[in-house]
C-alpha cells in the first residue's frame, strides 16, 4: 500500500501526544516516561508521530512541498514502531505503516539521504549493509560448521551483516554456533553465499532493494530445502518472519529468532546452562524482535461509510502484543546466578537502541545519544549489564558506552547462554 | 506574516538556533495554518524575552501544551512548551506540587502515587497538561476547577512575571493576592477562551489523600492492560437506576455520605470504551450493557483507609443505591473488567478512547453547575442527538450524556458529546448546529449561561462580562499580542 492509501489513518490523528510517550497506565513517574527517539531528541511537534500523521494529511491534500527541514524530519526517526503501540492503545488506526511509506515516497521522488544512498549503493554492490572486510564466512573458519547450500541440514542459522563482518560482532556468530553444535542441532550456515536480509534497506526508504534480496534469500532457502531459519539479529528476524510474510514471500518457513530457538531447546531439555552466572542484568527488547517482531497479519478490506473509522471485514491492528517478549527472558532467567532486573520501558514500549531506521548510517550522533538514554535507563534499575538480542543494538550500545565513560558493559544473549554452557 | 530576518534572529538568540524553526514543512504538524515561528522556549525567562520581543515587533503568539486542541490564525508565533517539563517540587507535608507546562498529568499522577497522594486530573486525560484547569473523574475527592491552582506564574502579554497565590506555609513563593483586587478570577479565567492571555510557565497544584497503592499491578501488553489484582481496599462498581431521579437521590446521599472516591456519571457507551481495546468490540459490548442496565447510571470506586472503613463505605454504598432501586451492572463485575475500568479511571488513561476512537473527532456541551438542573437540560440535548444518530452522522451512544458532582457536593460538572468523522461535511455541520441549538435553549430556558454561547445574547445577561473581560485583557495586553482563544491541552 502506498501513502495515499493511507489517507484515512493520518487524517485521524488527533494531536493528543500519546504518541511521544509510553502507554499511560505504564508511565511509572517522570523519568523514562517518553517512548520516542525523535520527539525526545528534537522537540518540534513534527518529529513525533503525530506530527508525522498530520504533515502526511497536509502533503495529501495540498500536495508535497520538499525542504531541508522536513526531509531533516524524515531521516531522524528509528521507525522503531513506539508511537503506533501507544497510539493504538486508544486508537484504531496504522501509524508506523503510513510513516514508512513517506519515507518510500521521498526517496521515489528523489529526497534522499546521501549516506543512505551510499549505504544502498554498496549493498547491490556487495549484499552487505556493512562494510565488506574478507569472506562473508570468514568467522566460521576451523569452527566445523556445515554449509546449508550443499550439506543438508535441519536448522539454517542467518547470521547477518553486521555479525558476519565486524570483527567486534563475530563472537556472536561463534557463540552461537557453540550453543547450537553443545545441544546438538544439526545446522548450518550458507557460508558465503549468505546475502543481506534487507530489512535495513526496507527501512531506509528502499523496498524494491529490500524485495532484491529477499527473494535472492528465499530463492537459496528454497533451493537448500530449508524448513526452519534461525536469525542472530534482531532486523534479520523483523524481515524473514514480518517484512517476507508481508510480500508473500516466506511460505512455510519457520522463522525464529536465536533466543526463542534457545528457550526451546532449554525447555525440550537439549540444552542444560549448568556454569552459574553470577551477574545482575537488564534485557532490552530490540524493537524488531519485540513489538515489531509480531506476526504480519494479513487483511483486505473496505471502510464501511458513516460514523466509524471500521472497516468489512474488521482491520486487526498490530499493536505490539504478540513480539518476542518472554523466550529471552525465560533463557536468562534458566541462568544460574544471574540476576534479571526489569527497566521501565520493556516490552512493547522499549525505548530504541537508536540503530534502526537508517539512523545509523544518516547521523550517528543521533543513534549514540538515543543509545545513551538506554544506558542510564539500564544503571537505574543496578544492574551492572544490559542484555540485547541484536548485533546492532550491542554495536550502538557500546559506542554510548564508551561515549558516556559508564561502566556498564554490555552482551547479547548469545554470549550470556554461552558462559553458562 | 513572515519574520523578518533580523526579527528572526533576535528570537534565535533568546532560544538558541535549534528552538526555533519557520520552515513551513513542519507546521502542519501543529496545525495547518502558516504560523510566523515555532518556538520552544526553555524555562521562564525565555519566555519573558520571547513575549517581550513580541510586543516589540507586535507579534502575536499563542502557546501550547500537548497540542491536541487550540485555535490558531495565520501568522502568529506559537510557542510550544515542550522543553518546559519538570516537575519543581513536590512538597507531601504542605500538600502541593510545582510544575511546569509539559509535565503531563500521567507523569505527576505516578510520582504522588509512590508518596500516599493524588490530584485532580481533568478528563480530556493524563496525557495532557497537569497544569490543566477543569474537571475531571476524581472530582469527589480531588476537587475541581480553579481550587486546585494553589499559585501561578504567569508571563502576562506585556512581558512582565507575575507570581500568584502561595504554596502553603512555606514561605518560598508568596504573592500578597488580597485582601483586597485580586488577581485570582483573571488568572482562572472561565471565559472564553478558556485561559487567560499570556503564558503561564508554573503553577502550584493542590494535593490530595489517595488511599490506593503505590502503583497500580499492571499486567499485560497493550492495548489490554489489566490489573494482576484488584486493591483489597478498593472496589469499582457501576449502578443502573429505573430513572433519572432515582439516581440523582442516590448521587445525592452518596455524597452526603462521603463514601465514594470517585462518582462519575457514566453512560453505558463510556463504560463500553474504557474496557474495550477497539471500535467493534466497543460496539459489541455497547450493545451488551445497554441491554443490561435499567436506565441512567453511575460507576463509583470506593477505596478504605482501613479494612473497617472500605467494608463501611462498601455497606453505606450498598444500601444507598438498593434504597433508590439501584442495580450492579454484572458485566462490571467481572475482576478482570473491574480492574480494567478502575485503572482507567484512576489514571484516566482511556479518554481518546471515549472520544477520539470511533471516528477521530467529538464536539461537546461541557456545564458547570446544579447537578440536577443541568441533568434536566442534558436529557434534552441527548433526546436531540438521537436524530443525527439516526442519520448515520454521530456515533450511536444512546444520545447519552455524563456527569458528576464535586467535592461530594450538589454542584458538579455535566457533559454531553457527538463523536463523529471529521471528514464527513454534513455531519460536522449538524454537530455544531445541535452544539448552537442545545447551548441557545440552555439559556432561553433558564438552565445556565454557556459561555460557548452567542456572546451578544450571553454576555448582556451576566452584567456585560465579555466586555469588562474584553477591558480587561486590553490593558493586559497594549500591544494586542495574546488574541483570544487557545487552551493549554
Amino acid at each position: 500500500m502506498a501513502l495515499k492509501d493511507y489517507q484515512g489513518d493520518v487524517n485521524m490523528c488527533c494531536r493528543c501526544s500519546a504518541c511521544k510517550f509510553i502507554p499511560m497506565q505504564m508511565v511509572k513517574g517522570s523519568a523514562f516516561s517518553y517512548v520516542c527517539p525523535s520527539i525526545s531528541r528534537y522537540n518540534f511537534h513534527a518529529y513525533s508521530g503525530g506530527g508525522r500523521m498530520n504533515i502526511a494529511a497536509a502533503m495529501l491534500k495540498d500536495g508535497f512541498k520538499y525542504t531541508d527541514k522536513l526531509l531533516d524530519v524524515v531521516y531522524n526517526c528509528q521507525l522503531c514502531g513506539a508511537c503506533g503501540v501507544s497510539c493504538n492503545y486508544a486508537m484504531d488506526m496504522e501509524v508506523l505503516e503510513p510513516i514508512t511509506e513517506f519515507r518510500i515516497k521521498c526517496v521515489e521522488d528523489g529526497k534522499t539521504n546521501p549516506a543512505l544512498v551510499k549505504a544502498i549503493a554498496s549493498l547491490k554492490k556487495t549484499g552487505s549493509m556493512v562494510p565488506v572486510k574478507g569472506k562473508r564466512a570468514g568467522w566460521a573458519t576451523g569452527l566445523k560448521v556445515k554449509d546449508a547450500t550443499w550439506e543438508k541440514v535441519d536448522v539454517l542459522y542467518h547470521v547477518g551483516c553486521l555479525t558476519s563482518y565486524d570483527k567486534d560482532m563475530q563472537k556472536l556468530a561463534k557463540a552461537t554456533v557453540k550453543i547450537l553444535q553443545k545441544a546438538g542441532v544439526n545446522f548450518g550456515i550458507a557460508g558465503n553465499a549468505e546475502t543481506c536480509c534487507g530489512s535495513r534497506a526496507y527501512q531506509m526508504g528502499y523496498p524494491k532493494e529490500f524485495l532484491a534480496q529477499a527473494k535472492k534469500n528465499m530463492a537459496m532457502i528454497k533451493k537448500a530445502g530449508v524448513k526452519t531459519l534461525v536469525t542472530g539479529c534482531a532486523d534479520g528476524y523483523h524481515a524473514f518472519k514480518v517484512l517476507y510474510d508481508k510480500y508473500e514471500l516466506k511460505g512455510s518457513l519457520e522463522v525464529l529468532h536465536i533466543s526463542e530457538y534457545i528457550d526451546k531447546l532449554i525447555k525440550e531439555g537439549k540444552l542444560k546452562p549448568r556454569r552459574k552466572v553470577a551477574m545482575s542484568v537488564t534485557y532490552h527488547d530490540p524493537c524488531r524482535l519485540g513489538r515489531l517482531g509480531e506476526p504480519w497479519v494479513h487483511w483486505k478490506g473496505k471502510k464501511i461509510p458513516g460514523d466509524r473509522f471500521v472497516f468489512d471485514p474488521p482491520k486487526p491492528y498490530r499493536r505490539g502484543a504478540n513480539g518476542v517478549y518472554e523466550p529471552p527472558r525465560d533463557v536468562l532467567k534458566a541462568i544460574p546466578g544471574l540476576k534479571l532486573s526489569e527497566m521501565t520501558r520493556i516490552k512493547e514500549y522499549s525505548w530504541c537502541c537508536g540503530a534502526g531506521g537508517g539512523v545509523n548510517e544518516s547521523n550517528p550522533d543521533f543513534a549514540r545519544w538515543t543509545a545513551q538514554h538506554r544506558i542510564e535507563e539500564a544503571v537505574s534499575t543496578g544492574a551492572e549489564a544490559i542484555v540485547t538480542a541484536c548485533p546492532w543494538c550491542e554495536k550502538t550500545f557500546n559506542e554510548a558506552v564508551r561515549a558516556s565513560d559508564s561502566s556498564m558493559k554490555v552482551y547479547d544473549i548469545v554470549e550470556i547462554v554461552e558462559k553458562a554452557i | 506574516m513572515a519574520l523578518s530576518k533580523e526579527a528572526y534572529k533576535e528570537f534565535e538568540d533568546v532560544v538558541g538556533e535549534e528552538n526555533i524553526c519557520n520552515d513551513p514543512a513542519i507546521m502542519p504538524a501543529y496545525y495547518n495554518t502558516e504560523f510566523a515561528a515555532v518556538i520552544l522556549p526553555g524555562n521562564t525567562a525565555e519566555v519573558q524575552a520571547v513575549v517581550k520581543l513580541c510586543n516589540k515587533h507586535k507579534q502575536v503568539f499563542r502557546p501550547i501544551c500537548t497540542g491536541w486542541s487550540g485555535m490558531f490564525p495565520k501568522g502568529i508565533i506559537l510557542l510550544d512548551l515542550r522543553r518546559m517539563n519538570h516537575i519543581v517540587e513536590i512538597n507531601e507535608k504542605n500538600m502541593y506540587a510545582v510544575v511546569e507546562p509539559y509535565v503531563i498529568s500521567s507523569e505527576l499522577q505516578a510520582e504522588l502515587f509512590k508518596r500516599g497522594l493524588n490530584f485532580c486530573i481533568k478528563g480530556a486525560g493524563t496525557n495532557c497538561s497537569a497544569m490543566l484547569r477543569g474537571h475531571g473523574h476524581m472530582d469527589q475527592t480531588t476537587s475541581g476547577d480553579d481550587r486546585n491552582h494553589l499559585a501561578i506564574e504567569w508571563v502576562t502579554p506585556a512581558g512582565d512575571i507575575v507570581r500568584s497565590g502561595a504554596l502553603g506555609s512555606s514561605d518560598e513563593w508568596f504573592s500578597g493576592d488580597g485582601p483586597g483586587p485580586s488577581l485570582r478570577s483573571i488568572l482562572t479565567s472561565a471565559v472564553p477562551p478558556g485561559v487567560t492571555p499570556g503564558v503561564f510557565t508554573k503553577a502550584a497544584i493542590k494535593l490530595y489523600h489517595w488511599p490506593g497503592p503505590a502503583e497500580f499491578p499492571v499486567v499485560g501488553h497493550s492495548p489490554k492492560y489489566v490489573l494482576g489484582e484488584i486493591p483489597s481496599n478498593m472496589m469499582a462498581r457501576y449502578y443502573s437506576f429505573p430513572s433519572v431521579e432515582k439516581m440523582w437521590q442516590a448521587e445525592i446521599r452518596l455524597g452526603e455520605a462521603e463514601v465514594c472516591y470517585e462518582l462519575m456519571g457514566f453512560n453505558a457507551a463510556m463504560v463500553a470504551a474504557n474496557i474495550t481495546t477497539c471500535n467493534e468490540e466497543d460496539e459489541a459490548m455497547f450493545k451488551r450493557l445497554n441491554s443490561e442496565v435499567q436506565g441512567p447510571g453511575f460507576f463509583v470506586i470506593i477505596a478504605g483507609d482501613t479494612p473497617a472503613d472500605f467494608a463501611y463505605k462498601k455497606k453505606v454504598l450498598e444500601m444507598i443505591v438498593s434504597e433508590a432501586d439501584g442495580k450492579s451492572l454484572k458485566t462490571l463485575e467481572d475482576p478482570e473488567l473491574e480492574g480494567i475500568i478502575m485503572c482507567q479511571c484512576t489514571r484516566i488513561s482511556a479518554s481518546i478512547r471515549e472520544t477520539f476512537r470511533p471516528g477521530g473527532a467529538f464536539n461537546s456541551i461541557p456545564i458547570m453547575g446544579q447537578r440536577d438542573l443541568t441533568i434536566k437540560w442534558a436529557i434534552g440535548a441527548g433526546e436531540a442527538k438521537k436524530p443525527l444518530i439516526e442519520k448515520g452522522y454521530i456515533v450511536d451512544d444512546g444520545g447519552a450524556f455524563f456527569g458528576w458532582g464535586v467535592e461530594q457536593g450538589h454542584l458538579g460538572k455535566t457533559e454531553i458529546f457527538c463523536k463523529f468523522s471529521p471528514s464527513n461535511p454534513e455531519a460536522k455541520k449538524a454537530v455544531e448546529t445541535w452544539q448552537r441549538e442545545q447551548n441557545m435553549r440552555a439559556f432561553e430556558e433558564r438552565y445556565f449561561a454557556s459561555t460557548m454561547g452567542p456572546q451578544d445574547k450571553i454576555s448582556p445577561a451576566l452584567c456585560n462580562y465579555y466586555s469588562w473581560w474584553e477591558k480587561i485583557t486590553s490593558a493586559l495586553d497594549p500591544n494586542g499580542v495574546s488574541p483570544l482563544g487557545g487552551s493549554l491541552v
